[in-house]
């Protein structure tokens, strides 16, 4: 429930970037003959209603309502005692408290179309009941077509002031870890020195996991209480800047690193971050095993969704894609060794961003 | 958490089941509402859903969406059984198909996903919720002694909170230092949300990047989870030194504290500890700013989440001991802008202890 710095620069993210791609959603909503979008917004579902307004719930909960023209309705559970707020940070038509968000979606929905009319939502089947059961109950004629794949294909198009937010995210993201205090006994001193640089340039949002003891078999730890560091210990860093998040791993050493992990380096560099744009399965590291490997992409209303897992799912990476993160794990014999960047895929290739 | 407040958290959820007849419960939960898994499984999902299914008879399940968390959740919690699959609401429905007549029940509304609300269980939502709301407001002793350790952590980050606000310093700066400090001491979340300013504040919100200047109030309610339960301090500062009419304003935020506290005990409502901060307001001629058009709650209850109803006039949840809250006077003051105050409190046998020692002045800090 951590929030950081929310504002909205114009400069970072022109409105009329954000009245560009409400377009883009009405044009599909056009060809598609539905006669409004929704989405759902809250801190674990934000990032369809960033895309489009810029604006993501601190806390409770709201719905977007796009409609043919004109800028998107929010309805807010928030207090009108932050409307003011909401409307700094982000790009919104009508707004509207509603505490009873489910019902006044529904009313606010029939007071314009008709009870049969096609409505649009994405990520229909993660609506939460409490807003879902009230929305069909009194709207039960509505019908109801899960957006969730055609906006996948709108959003992954990203644009330039997105990969520009990116690029800062990500700038922010490696000068954090760039801090990471040398001899550090304690996952705390660590998280700590990381968020608290992360957080005066800027971030938004700041999450970290550990794998305090690379030596041994390792995997993430969520850091609640007291976790003691190994002398090799890995971070993961995910990390938000006005809606846009990355993520990050280092793996430090508090000797000299292990010399299998210049090989596992030299394969994340040259195999992963290679072959990431057509999501094949890279080639075998020189050394080790590789544990998994992973694509997530901002598409829906996670701010990050796997597409490639491997070796669960290879799949190819979905078409328009610019940018993700990628990630990998491997077990060397020194020990687990992980990988996580943001890479930009353009027509020449893949950039690390 | 200690195991011990795990297995009695558990047990009081089979408890329950029985006696509300149900043979499994399906519990789900995110980034956002992760109160009603941490209370059964001790589970808090960083990203994407989870989904608990508890019988009476077997141990736990979780599915969760994302593949990371699925290898981080097997490392934290061994007596769970965890699944990943890329249709994780599919593979839960698959798995709930096995337990044919079960007599099932599903929770909370906030967190249920629609794509698996769609069954028989579905007309069961409330109440469950209902049900599991009464177990996490009606606290163990242990889960209220967490709220106190919570509360230490939330007074000693104000102090930090304090020290960072001077001025030219921006309001995240504030949040950035208070939030690392926080991770020193290995705890894992925080609530704040801030207002820096004058008369024209009408509330709090995250933090922005407004730089403070002499004058201004500066107001944060701060709220770290220790071992899974929040507790929160409200408190408001003045960037120099305060003027009589800040003064004169803090003084019936002080005393509406003061009446909201000595309301707290055994058999008094929520109603009640609400109606006795009012009272003070409307004594003083601002009744209208503890109206509908400002701040009408006085409170909450603290816990795993914001836990139980607000502390609102006509709340009628009777407190019993060991229950844990807030009580705070927070509204806007027509003479100087938007003012907080306030102490979480632990109901005892014949009142309540409070449990935030930060001094009740208006602090002053110099530039």
């Amino acid at each position: 429930m951590r929030r950081g710095l929310m504002s909205w620069s114009h400069q970072e993210m022109p409105p009329e970037r954000l009245q560009a791609r409400v377009a883009q959603v009405q044009a599909w909503m056009a060809e598609q003959g539905v006669s409004a979008l929704l989405a759902h917004t809250s801190i674990a579902q934000p990032a369809v209603v960033h895309w489009l307004t810029h604006f993501t719930p601190y806390w409770s909960e709201a719905m977007m309502v796009v409609w043919p023209t004109g800028a998107p309705t929010l309805l807010a559970s928030l207090t009108k005692r932050v409307h003011p707020w909401m409307r700094e940070v982000g790009l919104m038509g009508e707004l509207i408290m509603a505490p009873r968000l489910g019902e006044q979606t529904a009313q606010h929905l029939l007071a314009t179309l008709a009870p049969s009319a096609r409505v649009a939502m994405v990520g229909l089947n993660a609506l939460p009941w409490s807003v879902a059961q009230p929305l069909r109950q009194q709207a039960p004629s509505l019908q109801w077509v899960d957006a969730s794949d055609g906006f996948a294909g709108l959003r992954r198009a990203s644009d330039a002031a997105e990969l520009g937010l990116l690029a800062q995210a990500s700038a922010m993201a490696q000068l954090a870890l760039s801090a990471t205090p040398s001899g550090a006994t304690n996952a705390s001193q660590v998280t700590a020195s990381i968020e608290r640089h992360a957080r005066l340039a800027g971030a938004e949002e700041v999450m970290q996991r550990i794998a305090p003891k690379l030596a041994q078999p390792s995997t993430w730890l969520r850091v609640d209480g007291d976790i003691p560091l190994s002398s090799r210990y890995a971070v993961e860093l995910s990390l938000a800047y006005k809606g846009t998040w990355v993520r990050w791993v280092r793996n430090f050493s508090t000797d000299a690193p292990p010399p299998d992990w210049a090989q596992a380096q030299d394969w994340w560099q040259h195999q992963v971050l290679a072959s990431a744009s057509t999501a094949h399965t890279p080639g075998a590291p020189a050394v080790g095993t590789l544990q998994h490997w992973r694509i997530e992409l901002c598409q829906g209303g996670l701010p990050l969704s796997p597409v490639v897992d491997a070796p669960a799912s290879v799949a190819p990476l979905p078409s328009g894609a610019r940018w993700g993160v990628v990630s990998a794990q491997l077990a060397l014999p020194s020990g687990g060794w992980f990988a996580a960047q943001p890479v930009q895929w353009t027509h020449a290739g893949a950039i690390h961003v | 958490m200690s195991t011990n407040l795990h297995q009695a958290r558990y047990a009081q959820i089979q408890s329950a089941m029985q006696t509300h007849g149900v043979d499994a419960l399906l519990l789900a939960g995110n980034a956002w509402r992760s109160d009603y898994l941490r209370y059964a499984v001790d589970v808090t999902p960083m990203e994407g859903e989870a989904v608990a299914l508890i019988t009476l008879d077997n141990p736990p399940q979780l599915w969760v969406q994302h593949p990371a968390e699925a290898d981080r959740i097997r490392a934290e919690r061994s007596h769970l059984a965890v699944h990943h699959q890329a249709d994780h609401q599919g593979a839960v429905l698959q798995a709930m198909g096995q337990w044919g007549q079960a007599r099932w029940a599903a929770a909370p509304g906030s967190a249920l996903p629609w794509g698996l609300a769609q069954g028989p269980w579905s007309a069961t939502v409330p109440a469950t919720t209902a049900w599991l709301d009464r177990l996490m407001v009606n606290k163990l002793p242990a889960e209220a002694d967490a709220v106190e350790r919570s509360a230490r952590l939330a007074d000693e980050g104000y102090a930090v909170f304090a020290q960072a606000a001077r001025p030219g310093r921006r309001e995240f700066e504030l949040v950035a230092e208070t939030e690392a400090w926080l991770r020193t001491q290995s705890c894992p979340e925080n609530f704040m949300i801030v207002g820096s300013g004058g008369v024209e504040v009408r509330g709090m919100h995250p933090a922005g990047d407004r730089a403070l200047t002499e004058g201004d109030l500066v107001t944060t309610e701060l709220t770290p989870c220790v071992d899974g339960y929040y507790a929160q301090i409200c408190r408001t500062l003045v960037v120099g030194a305060p003027t009589q009419l800040q003064r004169d304003a803090y003084a019936v935020f002080s005393q509406a504290l003061a009446a909201g506290i000595a309301a707290v005990r055994p058999g008094a409502t929520h109603g009640d500890v609400a109606r006795a901060q009012n009272a003070v307001f409307r004594h003083h001629g601002l009744g209208e700013y503890v109206g509908p058009e400002y701040t009408r709650v006085r409170g909450h209850g603290m816990g795993l989440y914001v836990d139980g109803p607000h502390v609102l006039e006509d709340v009628e949840l009777v407190l019993v001991p060991d229950m844990t809250l807030i009580v705070h006077p927070n509204t806007y003051h027509p003479d100087v802008g938007y003012m907080v105050l306030g102490d979480t409190v632990r109901v005892t046998e014949d009142g309540c202890r409070v449990l935030t020692p930060t001094t009740r002045e208006l602090v002053s800090v110099t530039p």
